[in-house]
């Protein structure tokens, strides 16, 4: 085996340090502004490449990162290994149970929130594929490609972003996380067929075949295999040193996949990610051991490879503004109509379908992949690259306050949330019924609802059992037939009987009225109301208010002083 | 307190596991006051009868009292159809903790009752000819009605046994939450949501069991983070518990469920212990 020289190695390992130190830096500094990683590792990447080092010091460039020789291909190699164990790790969150569970809704969105911009892209592709490419001969090959680019998800933008806003474990949050995994699967699996397409029409090959063959391995790895690592898993964690045997396990059977589908004449990719999906929906595999995993491959290859994107192109000389723009509607309308009208028709409201529509929007690493692959096979060119780097580059930027903005202070259902000073009074009622039916005429007006229906289904909840609560708390409620949560307080100085367990007089009185099939909701407004006032100085503080304006900003305030 | 079940159905057979079955539905009658209806698929042969007649009065039954329907076709079918019919409000039926793969996803009788009866299903895997009363009950909360239904059932059920402790569970699990350590997150914050999460879920068992008044035997509540249905049915394994029990799927389960495990398909893959399946007549 020929070695490389002393040169070389150190040509090799400097690279190696000066991509992995800037884009982790990178990386970082875009944490630090609550922004993803990736748009650090790829500004590194640029800053690194051609666009900038290249432009000033190209000579430097030329000894740092070689672009042929032995360190040339070493890297490229690198880059190789980093796409492959980043889609190991994207398939080992995919949770075939949580497909199931969410199905309908989850199917829905991620029919129309691929179909529509797939349509999108196809046929601009198709239909003035001048604009991007030189050959319009191409043209289907070419519109095949941007269909399925602009029609994948980022499901780690996603779900840090749905972590961040405090929705992830909502019906909607869960959705989203579900359509996007939906989206991976099927994703990568067009991806794959797309590639093959792609191979098959130089060659002169069949199509059919290798589609048939992506869909049955697909299949094979799912059904039988991932019942196989099931009963291997145990073993390998309780015989194997751990963490390091699982992972290890982990990542060699990542590439043994990968050499499956390379063999079958499918793309190394494919084998890596499906080879994660069947060893990740595992009941035995633990948590701990996904996360040491993602951390692995989040900081060794993710930084490798997105830095390498960068090295790959000169950004300013593929700039082409036209291209960017035409890309950034294309991509921002399809998904956001597509994946929104989805999660309508999947029975969420407008704002949450927005909401769909602005999460499923993000991009990320799969468009980066596909379109490398693309460059690299001819089928695009370096502007239409650099299109799709500024889509992934904008639309993981703006997921996070789009989704906000949908939801606006509905996000959360939080307790808090739902108030304004208008739903505030300061009572003088005599008795809890009066104080009740004060609070029901309060909500009713505001929201145009029966008094008198609403009234008895609160009182017979109140009779059933009293709803008095410790620290002079009592949250009368019930569910009653509306979509969204609502609630009022009364503050009565004096204090009437709720029968709390500290045989206290209740002073603040909260009404919750919750949707009728939305029991968890329910539990859940309760206990933060409860738990508002666990603190004796909480209660207190509210005793002591004047007005509702008053009550309402120390709510505001004892809630950001628990979070 | 409630009566959970006023009418109890039994599948009888001749077998060692038949017979103790008897002997368990003649404490569960006796303890319900309940009505029971014994349902034998066969012949109706002067023979089958004598030897059914020594089998129920052995167990402490008056033969000529009992309800006994003769029915003949497949078994499990023939058996949920005669509890619809008869109106029956608990199934008994006998199961193996465990059955071979092939069995599994072919489906056996006792596991085709468990996914499709219309009744609710009592489970047992060891049953004895000295029965004994359930003394630790673990409860699946999933915050539905089914959930509530089962829980109300579970703790009346316990009153009813004198029980020690009714348990509590629920299962939290969001994937894709490892993967934001891709995208910014660290472990620790990983950790720290999770960890918000379980106290979310502590504080509503606790405001569900207010809701619900059940004030009079000893409650814990237990939430566990991991893939819903098989961490539950770890738990019950691990603290030994003496009875299950589980709302029904909202869903008829088919294949389709075993292969791609449904949460309730961890039960019957591994039956932890007695399980009782919680579903409304005519639902």
């Amino acid at each position: 085996m020929s070695q490389l020289s002393s040169t070389e190695l150190f040509q090799f390992i400097l690279a190696i340090t000066v991509m992995l130190g800037f884009g982790k830096g990178f990386g970082e500094l875009f944490r630090k502004l609550k922004q993803a990683p990736v748009v650090g590792e790829i500004i590194a990447g640029i800053i690194l490449g051609p666009t900038i080092l290249g432009y000033f010091f190209p000579d430097l460039l030329k000894f740092v990162f070689p672009e042929s020789g032995p360190v040339g291909y070493s890297l490229e190699a690198i880059t190789q290994l980093s796409i492959l164990f980043l889609l190991l790790a994207v398939g080992l969150e995919v949770d075939l149970g949580i497909l199931i569970r969410y199905g309908k809704s989850a199917l829905i969105t991620t029919f129309y929130g691929m179909l529509i911009p797939f349509i999108f892209g196809f046929a601009v592709a198709f239909l003035i594929p001048q604009f991007f490419i030189d050959n319009p001969d191409e043209r289907l090959i070419f519109a095949l490609f941007l269909g399925t680019a602009l029609s994948i998800s980022a499901l780690p933008i996603i779900a840090r972003t749905l972590l961040d806003l405090n929705i992830f474990r909502t019906k909607l949050g869960m959705m989203i996380i579900a359509s996007a995994m939906f989206n991976d699967l099927i994703g990568w699996i067009a991806f794959s067929i797309f590639l093959s397409v792609a191979e098959g029409t130089g060659t002169g090959l069949s199509i059919v075949s290798p589609i048939v063959l992506i869909l049955l391995f697909t299949a094979v790895m799912i059904v039988i295999v991932r019942k196989l690592f099931h009963r291997m898993i145990p073993w390998v964690q309780k015989e194997l040193s751990w963490p390091g045997g699982i992972i290890g396990f982990i990542m060699v059977m990542g590439l043994v996949g990968a050499l499956i589908t390379e063999k079958l004449g499918m793309h190394t990719i494919l084998g890596a990610f499906i080879m994660g999906v069947a060893l990740g929906d595992s009941v035995h595999l633990r948590e701990s051991t996904r996360e040491i995993i993602q951390q692995f491959i989040t900081n060794i290859f993710a930084p490798l490879f997105f830095v390498y994107i960068g090295l790959r192109i000169n950004f300013l000389t593929a700039f082409d503004p036209t291209i960017v723009i035409i890309v950034l509607v294309l991509g921002f309308a399809g998904k956001i109509i597509g994946a929104g009208y989805g999660a309508y028709k999947g029975g969420f409201g407008k704002n949450e379908s927005f909401a769909v529509g602005f999460a499923m929007n993000s991009r990320g690493v799969l468009e980066i992949i596909l379109s490398l692959f693309a460059l690299e096979m001819g089928i695009i060119n370096e502007s239409l690259f650099v299109g799709i780097i500024f889509l992934v580059v904008i639309s993981s930027i703006l997921s996070g306050p789009l989704i906000k903005l949908s939801l606006g202070k509905d996000k959360l259902k939080g307790f808090v949330q739902l108030l304004s000073s208008e739903d505030i009074v300061i009572s003088n009622a005599v008795s809890k019924r009066d104080a009740v039916m004060e609070l029901v005429e309060l909500a009713c007006s505001k929201h145009k609802l029966d008094k008198t229906n609403v009234f008895n289904e609160v009182w017979k909840r109140e009779e059933s059992l009293s709803t008095g609560i410790e620290n002079h708390l009592a949250i009368p409620h019930a569910k009653i037939d509306i979509k969204k949560p609502i609630a009022v307080i009364a503050l009565n100085k004096d204090g009437l009987n709720f029968e709390a367990a500290d045989n206290e007089l209740s002073k603040i009185i909260v009404l919750l009225l919750t949707p009728k099939n939305e029991n968890e909701l329910q539990l859940k407004l309760l206990s933060e109301v409860a738990n508002l006032f666990a603190d004796k100085t909480n209660s207190k503080e509210i005793i002591n208010s004047d007005s509702s304006e008053e009550i309402l900003s120390k709510l505001v305030k004892i809630k950001s002083r628990m979070e | 307190m409630g009566i959970p079940f006023k009418k109890i159905g039994l599948a009888i057979t001749f077998s060692p596991t038949g017979k103790a079955l008897l002997y368990e539905a003649g404490r569960l009658v006796k303890l319900f006051a309940a009505e029971i209806v014994l349902i034998h698929n066969g012949e109706k042969t002067l023979e089958a009868e004598t030897k059914l007649a020594e089998l129920i009065e052995s167990a402490g039954f008056n033969f000529s009292s009992v309800n006994i329907e003769w029915v003949k076709g497949d078994i499990a079918d023939t058996i949920i159809n005669k509890a619809v019919e008869k109106n029956v409000d608990l199934l008994l039926v006998g199961a193996l903790e465990k059955e071979n793969i092939i069995k599994y996803y072919s489906g056996s009788v006792a596991r085709k009752i468990m996914r499709q009866a219309g009744c609710s299903v009592l489970v047992l895997t060891s049953p004895s000819e000295t029965p004994v009363s359930f003394k630790k009950f673990c409860v699946s909360v999933d915050y539905s009605m089914q959930s509530e239904n089962a829980i109300k059932t579970a703790y009346d059920l316990a009153m009813l046994e004198k029980a020690e402790k009714l348990i509590l569970i629920r299962e939290i699990q969001a994937p894709g939450l490892a993967m934001t350590v891709q995208d910014s997150g660290s472990m620790r914050e990983v950790e720290l949501a999770r960890q918000t999460w379980a106290k979310e879920e502590k504080d509503k068992m606790e405001m569900l069991i207010k809701e619900m008044n059940l004030t009079e035997i000893d409650i814990e509540t237990h939430c566990l983070y991991g893939k819903e249905g098989y961490e539950a049915n770890k738990f019950v394994e691990q603290i030994n518990g003496d009875i299950f029990v589980v709302p029904a799927p909202q869903k008829k389960l088919k294949l389709f469920d075993r292969i791609f495990q449904h949460d309730f398909e961890f039960t019957l893959k591994q039956i932890p212990c007695p399980v009782l399946i919680i579903r409304n007549p005519g639902k």
